[in-house]
């Protein structure tokens, strides 16, 4: 549990699909620990290189958290002030109703409330309905005139929330997607100092693929890695949910398996994970993933792809919830895989 | 009989093991070079060294399937769509499950159980359960496992007047195209892709592609037929029994027109009949293809089949040979140095 | 400025027929441009080598239009749309095929409840049989809704295919004064971009420049109840935050606003998040690259005839121009 603090710094932290850089910041700095050779891309992925050691030809691993949270943006500065939003991501409009957020202006961040109609003046038809997300508004308490010299059509509107621990390591706050998975890869590589491995593990703090894996798509060009992994959340169970939309937390990672995934990297993490004692759960999919392994699997001639996370209940809230312990684990399974993989093994995924 | 072998075999998209397995003993002959990709895609090629256009030939040997992603305790099993599967074709009908084969049958409630306004209601995916006879749930988890694959159990078998029935003509057909036209020996510079995944997003064809940077690509498709009664002629996609289509645009393709008016004047050159694919919708893998690297010249040549994706598909043994005879003259043609980019 | 868009807007380019149209507009560039050329998907690049880095302005030289699908045997046509076009849009409209043929599209009579569908509609040639016809338009020709141009106004223009003959007009003028200077570019007229951006894709692929700058219209919203946009006529071109397919990079952002601040022109901030434009495909090509958008604020997007302000038109020439020159390696 070496990297809690970074976590609930970058649980903390601002950063929006394109404008990531202060998240980008902490994840720097935490990478440092394990590497110096650190590189931004065109798009601002976060590319850190930790080499392996072979005499002969070595296996590249690249392993990709996206490090953006979903956001919203000024589209407009309506009469008195109030801002108009559109998504760049997906919310809920009904859980941002009296939702806390930070407004990010020219020169300073502004603290805002997303505005909402109290229940003593609305007809009683008019309560059954939930806001669609234009009949929102944010609320900065200044003059229009204020609000005009100071925000701008475009400027970026995140959530604002402190993380609250809950029992057993469990965390709640915002972005647990997907920075606990960003924290994955920060104990896969502290987990795996006592390795010597052949692969080059390239560590990627991807960005934008809350807008269509818009990151991982010229990160996997860039890079061109033999295989690559996928880190990203998965959905905790809750009564309702169907049975295979249901993992639990605290039951170690789920390990995804589907056209979207090799079959030899699905059966190599799984069977790392069974090595070395240590729980993990079954995801299926049947069509491309919604995380950046759908980009890396037909990037260039194709990549040999993977995918795993923990699981996250109220997925795209302010209150996501995850366990910490299911964090150390992933990054474990991780570190158990890339210690055994070998050029032969890469050479092997693509004999069918 | 390749059409049987082909359409027979299982491949769901992302699990095409048994299908491709099959297509590469068809095509092992001395004059090909043979080997896969980190997808799966089987690639076939022949005269990799001559000068002269790079041509791909693709046909996509995935079909459309269910995934088994849970198990309930009566033993009955929960399925997922691989590929896009309309929930309404599925009831009583027979599926074979996993590398063991299985078989499970599609149940619903019966008919003397439903109130009226249920009988009007398609059934979706939380209504439908397949039933392999499994009086428990780990009797179930003794021969099947969430995460294993299912597809139709339908046989091939010819009927009617020169017509066939089986599952997967889609793209089985465009298979056993490639397949003859790869066990000739040509005096191009030719790739037969038999590609994985086209029934998830044409991924197989957009890494084929990519790698093997063509000069002409023609993907070979089983496209939708729709030319039953009740159906006015402008939207009768294709028709059966009057040749290969060729794609005036999809979703995906507004096609090069000289290629296309290539492809007709070879039609026409040779007595070949064909069609026009008369509506817009849909896809096949040179919608990948034509955007791959700096673009791809191209287009597709499909065999119509009724019922696509559904568990009974009926083709014309008269298009399928039509079709094999036009994708010859063309590949001829492009050899005799007829055509010009 | 208002004549050449005028003649551009007139130009009929179904997305997928450009490459029979497009060289008769490049054999205008003869004069400066070092290479023309077609490529594979239709897009006509014009090349001009130079110092500095390689800046290309990209502007989409296609439209919606129609397709014909088949021929009834007493001559009337059928027909698929390109692009995003809707059947209640169409009725009583007139066609110009790319040969130049002409007719106009009429319905099947329809109980007034029942939907429409564009295979309910039917053009009208003027003739009344199947042979006839096929001379005229066999199945397979496009053909656009042929909407007349007119100026309004002092500043306003209003026709088919503003968006983006305005635009290729506008890249066009940049490039000619970024060539004279000297400097390292080349002008995409992208094809297929109203069918998904399929030309811009393989362009960026092939050209890979340092910077692209793409010119194309974005929605007005200063009209009566109108959907949400911030942008008005006459207030000057738009610099693209995001779109449905982008979010402009920071860094060519700054460069944008800080060239507009430079030239003391009015610019806005477009905010379009349903919006499909060129700039996607080409910041994700390959290992990426750097895009900005510069917009004509456009009213009637999506309609078979828009209007535009020229005065926009013009601050945009020179913004791109005075961004192109801002631009660090």
């Amino acid at each position: 549990m070496k990297h809690v603090d970074t976590l609930i710094r970058l649980l903390e932290e601002h950063g929006g699909p394109g404008f990531e850089e202060e998240v980008a910041k902490i994840v720097e700095s935490a990478m440092r620990t394990y590497t110096s050779k650190i590189e931004r891309d065109t798009l601002g992925n976060l590319i850190a290189t930790v080499e392996g050691q072979s005499s002969g030809r070595r296996p590249r691993v690249l392993l990709s958290a996206h490090m953006d949270e979903i956001a919203l943006m000024v589209s407009l500065i309506d009469k008195g002030g109030f801002l108009r939003v559109a998504q760049t991501g997906g919310f809920d409009p009904r859980t941002l109703v009296g939702q806390e957020v930070v407004v990010h202006g020219k020169n300073k961040r502004w603290h805002g409330i997303i505005g909402s109609k109290p229940p003593h003046l609305q007809a009683p038809d008019e309560q059954k309905k939930a806001a669609p997300l234009e009949d929102l508004f944010i609320d900065l308490a200044m003059p229009e005139e204020r609000v005009r010299s100071e925000i701008r059509v475009g400027d970026r509107v995140t959530l604002h929330r402190s993380v609250m621990p809950l029992l057993h390591h469990h965390y709640s706050g915002k972005s647990l997607d997907n920075r606990t998975s960003v924290a994955v890869i920060l104990e896969c590589l502290e987990a795996l100092k006592k390795y010597h491995h052949q692969a080059d593990v390239i560590a990627v703090a991807s960005v934008q693929e809350e807008v269509g894996v818009r990151g991982a798509t010229t990160v996997g060009y860039g890079q061109a890695p033999d295989v690559a992994i996928a880190i990203d959340v998965t959905f905790a169970d809750m009564p309702g949910q169907a049975s295979d939309f249901s993992y639990k937390i605290g039951k170690g990672p789920a390990i995804a398996k589907g056209p979207n995934i090799h079959p030899k990297v699905f059966q190599d993490l799984s069977e790392a994970a069974k090595a070395n004692n240590i729980d993990y759960q079954l995801e299926l999919s049947q069509g491309p993933t919604g995380t950046d392994g759908r980009a890396f699997q037909i990037t260039r001639e194709g990549i040999a792809t993977g995918l795993v996370g923990i699981a996250i209940r109220y997925m795209h809230t302010s209150v996501e919830t995850g366990s910490y312990q299911d964090i150390v684990d992933c990054g474990k399974v991780l570190a158990e895989y890339i210690a055994q993989l070998t050029w032969e093994r890469v050479e092997d995924y693509s004999c069918y | 009989m390749l059409l049987k072998k082909l359409t027979e075999a299982m491949g769901p998209s992302g699990y095409e093991n048994e299908i491709r397995n099959v297509i590469r003993s068809e095509v092992t002959l001395s004059h090909n070079h043979i080997f896969t990709d980190v997808l799966g895609n089987l690639f076939v090629q022949q005269n990799q060294d001559t000068q002269g256009p790079h041509i791909m030939i693709d046909a996509h040997m995935d079909e459309i399937g269910l995934m088994i992603v849970h198990v309930e305790e009566n033993g009955l099993l929960r399925f997922r769509p691989i590929g896009g599967i309309d929930p309404r074709v599925l009831v009583s009908k027979p599926v074979v499950i996993g590398d063991s084969k299985h078989f499970g049958v599609i149940g619903s409630k019966p008919i003397h159980l439903q109130k009226p306004e249920e009988r009007r209601q398609p059934l979706g995916w939380d209504q439908l359960y397949i039933d392999i006879g499994a009086s428990s749930k780990e009797d179930a988890l003794s021969v099947v496992q969430p995460g294993d694959v299912a597809v139709f159990a339908t046989t091939y078998g010819e009927m009617g007047e020169r017509a066939a029935k089986a599952k997967s003509f889609d793209d089985r057909v465009g298979c056993a195209l490639l397949v003859e036209t790869m066990q000739k020996e040509w005096q191009l510079r030719l790739s037969g892709v038999f590609a994985v995944q086209e029934e998830v997003g044409l991924r197989g064809a957009t890494a084929a592609a990519y790698r093997l940077k063509p000069d002409i690509a023609i993907a070979l498709e089983g496209t939708v037929c729709f030319d039953v009664v009740d159906a006015p002629a402008h939207n009768q996609a294709t028709q059966l029994g009057k040749g290969p289509a060729l794609t005036l645009q999809d979703g995906l393709t507004l096609p090069d027109r000289r290629f296309t008016e290539f492809m007709i004047a070879t039609a026409e050159k040779y007595n070949i009949p064909w069609q026009y694919r008369r509506v817009k919708g849909g896809s096949n893998d040179y919608g990948a293809i034509q955007k791959a690297r700096e673009g791809v010249i191209g287009g597709a040549i499909s065999v119509p089949v009724r019922y696509i994706h559904a568990p009974a598909q009926i083709i014309s043994l008269e298009d399928y040979q039509a079709a094999l005879q036009l994708l010859t003259a063309i590949l001829t043609e492009i050899q005799e140095g007829r055509w010009h980019s | 400025m208002k004549n050449i868009i005028k003649q551009w807007s007139e130009m009929v380019i179904p997305a997928g027929s450009e490459a029979a149209h497009l060289p008769s507009v490049l054999a205008t560039f003869k004069d400066i441009a070092d290479s023309t050329e077609i490529d594979r998907l239709g897009n006509g690049i014009v090349r001009k080598n130079g110092v500095g880095p390689h800046v290309a302005l990209v502007a989409h030289i296609d439209e919606p239009g129609i397709m014909v699908n088949h021929i009834e045997e007493n001559g009337f046509l059928r027909f698929l749309t390109i692009g995003s076009l809707e059947a209640k849009q169409l009725i009583g409209q007139h066609v110009r095929f790319t040969n130049q043929t002409r007719g106009i599209i009429g319905c099947e009579m329809k109980d007034a409840n029942t939907s429409l569908s564009v295979d309910d509609l039917y053009i009208d040639l003027g003739v009344d049989s199947a042979e006839e016809a096929y001379h005229l338009a066999p199945i397979g020709i496009s053909a656009v809704l042929d909407v007349p141009f007119a100026e309004l106004g002092e500043h306003r223009l209003s026709g088919r295919a503003l968006d983006n003959r305005a635009g290729c007009v506008a890249a066009a003028d940049a490039f000619r004064q970024l060539a004279d200077e000297g400097r390292q570019v080349t002008l995409v007229f992208s094809a297929q971009s109203v069918v998904g951006a399929r030309g811009a894709k393989t362009a960026a692929f092939a050209l890979q420049p340092d910077l692209v700058l793409v010119i194309d219209s974005a929605p007005a919203g200063d009209m009566p109840k109108a959907k949400r946009m911030d942008l008005r006529l006459g207030h000057g071109p738009a610099l693209k935050i995001m779109d449905g397919t982008v979010i402009t990079p920071l860094r060519v952002k700054n460069v944008l606003q800080d060239a507009a601040e430079t030239l003391g022109i009015n610019i806005q901030h477009e905010v379009w998040p349903g919006g499909q434009s060129d700039a996607g495909q080409i910041h994700l090509s390959q290992a990426g690259l750097m895009v900005g958008g510069l917009s004509i604020p456009t009213r009637y997007t999506g309609q078979l005839s828009q209007v535009i302000d020229v005065r926009d038109v013009e601050s945009l020439v020179k913004w791109a121009v005075a961004a192109a020159n801002q631009w660090k390696a």
